[in-house]
């Protein structure tokens, strides 16, 4: 199971973060520094005669000592913080693992419902059965959005090396998206070169990504707009786009697009469900899956975004 | 083709049930153990095509039974697919490490991918 690290492995992350005050020389610079200063200026003080060298002796001493334990209490600081943050991860960690179990029951019950025991259902019937199905479908997204989360912030997130068919996760994703596209009133496009090779990356993690794009395209889309997902060979890289004709990214959010728990201006203040965490997940997966992410984006024409994955 | 003998190891009873309907719909003689101590000796008991293994268990858990089927002549070249919702980087080298042939994240397929993805790795 997950393990609650113990005092000794935050002292050493406190440590990587370069907070290794008493083992570094860097320690007895400043223990250095500090004398230095304190013997050039008490001689200077001293010199003058205004007050006596033993006054000085005493003052400088405090002063060091006061520096001393500030650094020791910011060290301090740091390291409850890092714990803190370090709970909290593990914390979301569990719970989402704990649901992730009966989400997993739900969902193969419905499928085991769908392929065996589904003739003779009315069309109300069935109907409430797609309805469980998409709840699931998005609680479970919600859950693993913040199981990756945790597991990006603990350094332990994995992504996979599979061979790709890119034509096969874009197929899969417009058909994931269909009833949000009906719904918004938004036509999703796809366009893949002839003979494109398979990619190099994590198959389930990859849809994913394509996901998190496509939904965005399509939820801030304008009413009748449109999505245009290309995929193309370019050197030893396949480049992928989704391009909509949506109400695009002011230019303040632009910067901040790709951090966790953001939503820009123009996202949450129509009325748009989303937790703000889809984009940076998915420049983790591409990152780590050894390809770049990036946007265009103009206020009033739409976004582009744009990424790559290596070649087989 | 020759019917393939499998064991799946899920403590979660509704989980094992499903999967073992949907392993038997695909032609699979599917036989099951709640636990990793029972996984042990029915696995020195039977001649197996393979291994479902989840991780979290109750008396021994996944790792524990990898390390003690792997170091056993009877049983070391039984092929262990790792099926479990801990999805983390360590989880995955680890259980690699210790000679799972793969690992699939339990949440991320639907039943039939699995039953297909398992069919892969035994051919």
């Amino acid at each position: 199971m997950i393990q609650i690290q113990n005092d000794l492995d935050i002292k050493k992350q406190a440590r990587s973060l370069g907070v290794s005050f008493w083992q570094a020389p860097s320690f007895l610079f400043i223990v250095l520094g500090l004398l230095i200063i304190f013997v050039m200026t008490a001689v200077f003080l001293a010199s003058r005669e205004s007050i006596s060298l033993q006054q000085l002796v005493v003052a400088e001493f405090f002063v060091v000592v006061v520096i001393l334990s500030i650094g020791n209490l910011l060290i301090e600081m740091l390291e409850k913080m890092i714990a803190a943050n370090k709970s909290k991860s593990e914390f979301i960690s569990i719970i989402s693992h704990q649901l992730k179990t009966p989400l997993t029951g739900i969902s193969w019950d419905v499928e085991l419902f769908n392929s065996k025991y589904k003739e003779g259902l009315t069309k109300k019937q069935l109907e409430i059965l797609d309805n469980i199905e998409s709840s699931n479908i998005a609680i479970s997204k919600m859950v693993n959005d913040l199981l990756d989360v945790a597991r990006i912030d603990q350094n332990n997130f994995f992504t996979q090396k599979d061979e790709i068919d890119i034509t096969e996760v874009i197929q899969k994703v417009v058909d994931k998206n269909a009833i949000l596209s009906k719904n918004n009133r938004v036509k999703i496009n796809f366009l893949v070169d002839d003979n494109m090779p398979k990619i190099i990356g994590d198959k389930k993690k990859t849809e994913v990504v394509l996901d998190n794009i496509v939904s965005n395209a399509v939820k801030y889309n304008r009413d009748g707009g449109e999505v245009l997902i290309r995929a193309r060979k370019n050197g030893q890289e396949a480049v992928i786009t989704v391009k909509d004709t949506g109400m695009g990214i002011n230019e303040i959010d632009q910067d901040m697009i790709f951090n966790k728990f953001f939503r820009s201006e123009n996202a949450s203040s129509q009325d748009v469900s989303g937790t703000g965490l889809g984009l940076y997940i998915a420049k983790n997966i591409i990152e780590k899956s050894g390809g770049k992410i990036w946007f265009h984006s103009e206020e009033g024409k739409g976004t582009k975004f744009y990424f790559t994955l290596p070649l087989a | 083709m020759d019917r393939k003998k499998i064991l799946i190891v899920e403590d979660d009873s509704r989980l094992r049930d499903i999967l073992k309907e949907f392993f038997q719909a695909d032609e699979f003689d599917v036989l099951t153990a709640s636990n990793g101590e029972d996984c042990i000796e029915i696995m020195q008991a039977e001649k197996l095509d393979g291994v479902l293994l989840d991780i979290i268990l109750p008396k021994k858990d996944g790792y524990a039974v990898l390390k003690e089927v792997k170091a056993d002549d009877r049983t070391k070249n039984v092929p262990i697919i790792l099926l479990t919702n801990l999805g983390g980087l360590n989880d995955i080298e680890k259980a690699l490490e210790l000679g799972a042939t793969t690992y699939l994240v339990k949440g991320d397929y639907q039943a039939q991918e699995i039953v297909r993805k398992v069919k892969e790795v035994l051919r």
